[in-house]
C-alpha cells in the first residue's frame, strides 16, 4: 500500500484545545512567563523570514535575535503596512480586479465576490441588462496568506474552467511598527521581507513563453512538459510510465480505495 | 498544530457529495468516537532534480540540498514542490536560491490541487461504527528553478 496512517487527529485536537485554555488562563493572570508564551507563536513559523532578511537587505533589517526579543520584552505590534510594489504583470489593463488575500480573509467571501464579477451578474437597478463579466482577475497574498491565495485561484480555475494562469513569486517588504507597553512611549519600526504570490487568471490567452504560465487544465501535462524542457534530464531520468497513471486518471482516488482495505460507503 | 485547521478544508464543494452520501450514517455517528488518520499524499514523480519540501526537515538543510543540486549536481533546473503549509517554505527556498544567484536563476511557478484521503476508524470495534474515508483537497505549488537559456 502506498499510504500509512501518520497522525491521529482526535488526540491532536484535544491537546490543542487544552493548550489554548491554558494559554488563555495564563494570559489573564499576567505572569511575565506567560506573556512570553503568548508572544512566541507568531515568531515560531517565520524563522525563514528572519534568515532571509539578513541576506537580502542587510542595512534595513535588524538581525533575527532582536526581532524575536521584541515580543518578549513587552512590545506590541500596532501597525503593519505593506510597501507598494509595482504590478508583477507588465502590460496589464488598469481595470483588472485585484483580490488582496489576507491572513484572516474568508474564502467564501473572497470567492463570492470574485466569482460574481467573473461570471457576470444581472444588474437589475442600473441597466436592466446582463454584464458579461470580467476577463481577468489577480489574486495576491503574502506571508501566511499565500496558501489561501493559491486555494482561491484553484477553486476559481475549477469553477470557471478554461482559465489561463500566470504565477509570479517575489519578496515583499512589510513595515511593522512595534510599541512598548511598559509605560514609556517608545516605538520601533521593523522592515521585514515576506514571500508573496500573485496569480493572474485570464479568460484570454497569455504569453506561453513567459515563466510561470500555466495553460487551462494543465495538471496532467505538467510533468511531461517539464521533462521536455531540459533534454539532458529527460534522457537520463525519463519515466515514461511512472507518473501517467496517477496524473491523467481523475478517478485515481477510487483506485486507491480499492487497493487499500478501507471501505467507502456505497453509492 | 495542523490538526484543528484541516477539517476546514472539507468546505470545498467537491467533498459535499461524499458527505451527503454518508449523512444517513452520520446521523447516529458521534464524531468523537472516530479516530482521524491522514494518509500520506499520493505519490508524485521523483526525478533526480525534484525536491519535495516538508515542514519537518530543517529549513537550511533543504535549502542547502537545492543549492547542491544546482551547483554541484550539474542540473540546469530543479523542481521544488510544496503542499499545504509547506507552500510557504517552498516559495521561500525558491526565492532564496534566486537571490543568492544574483539574478542568474529564474522561477516558474505552477499551482495545482492535490486530493488527500482521510481514514475514519471507529475507536471501539464493538460498536456498530464502520470505517469510513473522506476526501479533501489541498493546494500545492511546483516551482521550477532554472538557468534561462541564452538567446
Amino acid at each position: 500500500m502506498r499510504h500509512k496512517p501518520n497522525r491521529t487527529g482526535k488526540i491532536g485536537i484535544i491537546r490543542w484545545h487544552k493548550f489554548l485554555t491554558l494559554l488563555w488562563l495564563n494570559y489573564i493572570s499576567f505572569t511575565p512567563c506567560t506573556l512570553l508564551l503568548f508572544f512566541l507563536p507568531p515568531f515560531c513559523h517565520s524563522e525563514h523570514t528572519h534568515i532571509l532578511s539578513d541576506t537580502i537587505k542587510p542595512p534595513l533589517l535588524p538581525p533575527s535575535p532582536a526581532a524575536v526579543k521584541l515580543g518578549q520584552e513587552g512590545f506590541k505590534k500596532v501597525c503593519r503596512t505593506e510597501e507598494d510594489s509595482p504590478c508583477p504583470f507588465p502590460g496589464l489593463a488598469s481595470g483588472v480586479l485585484e483580490m488582496r488575500v489576507k491572513e484572516g480573509s474568508k474564502i467564501r467571501n473572497l470567492m463570492g465576490f470574485a466569482m460574481a464579477r467573473m461570471q457576470g451578474e444581472k444588474t437589475g437597478s442600473a441597466g436592466g441588462g446582463t454584464v458579461s463579466g470580467l476577463r481577468q482577475v489577480v489574486f495576491t497574498g503574502s506571508g501566511r496568506a499565500v496558501t489561501k491565495t493559491i486555494t482561491c485561484a484553484e477553486i476559481m480555475k475549477r469553477k470557471v474552467g478554461c482559465l489561463h494562469q500566470m504565477t509570479k513569486l517575489r519578496y515583499k517588504v512589510v513595515k511593522e511598527v512595534w510599541e512598548s507597553n511598559q509605560g514609556a512611549a517608545s516605538e520601533m519600526t521593523v522592515h521585514r521581507t515576506v514571500p508573496s504570490i500573485s496569480i493572474l487568471l485570464s479568460k484570454d490567452p497569455l504569453d506561453p513563453q513567459e515563466p510561470g504560465y500555466q495553460p487551462p487544465e494543465a495538471f496532467s501535462s505538467l510533468w511531461e512538459d517539464r521533462g521536455g524542457i531540459d533534454p539532458a534530464t529527460q534522457t537520463t531520468f525519463k519515466r515514461p510510465f511512472g507518473p501517467l497513471p496517477y496524473t491523467s486518471l481523475p478517478r485515481c482516488k477510487k483506485l486507491c480505495l480499492e487497493q487499500g482495505d478501507s471501505v467507502l460507503p456505497p453509492n | 498544530m495542523t490538526e484543528p485547521r484541516n477539517p476546514g478544508m472539507s468546505a470545498i464543494p467537491q467533498n459535499n457529495p461524499t458527505q451527503t452520501e454518508t449523512s444517513a450514517q452520520a446521523v447516529e455517528m458521534d464524531p468523537v468516537e472516530y479516530t482521524l488518520r491522514k494518509r500520506l499524499p499520493r505519490k508524485l514523480p521523483k526525478r533526480r532534480n525534484d525536491v519535495y519540501v516538508n515542514m519537518k526537515t530543517d529549513f537550511r538543510a533543504q535549502l542547502a540540498r537545492c543549492q547542491k543540486l544546482l551547483e554541484g549536481g550539474g542540473h540546469r533546473e530543479i523542481c521544488v514542490h510544496g503542499l499545504g503549509l509547506a507552500i510557504n517554505r517552498a516559495i521561500n527556498i525558491a526565492l532564496q536560491l534566486q537571490a543568492s544567484s544574483q539574478g542568474a536563476l529564474q522561477l516558474a511557478a505552477n499551482t495545482s490541487t492535490v486530493e488527500l484521503i482521510d481514514d475514519l476508524e471507529p475507536e471501539d470495534p464493538d460498536e456498530a461504527g464502520e470505517p469510513m474515508t473522506r476526501t479533501r483537497n489541498n493546494s500545492a505549488i511546483h516551482i521550477k528553478v532554472f538557468y534561462p537559456v541564452p538567446q
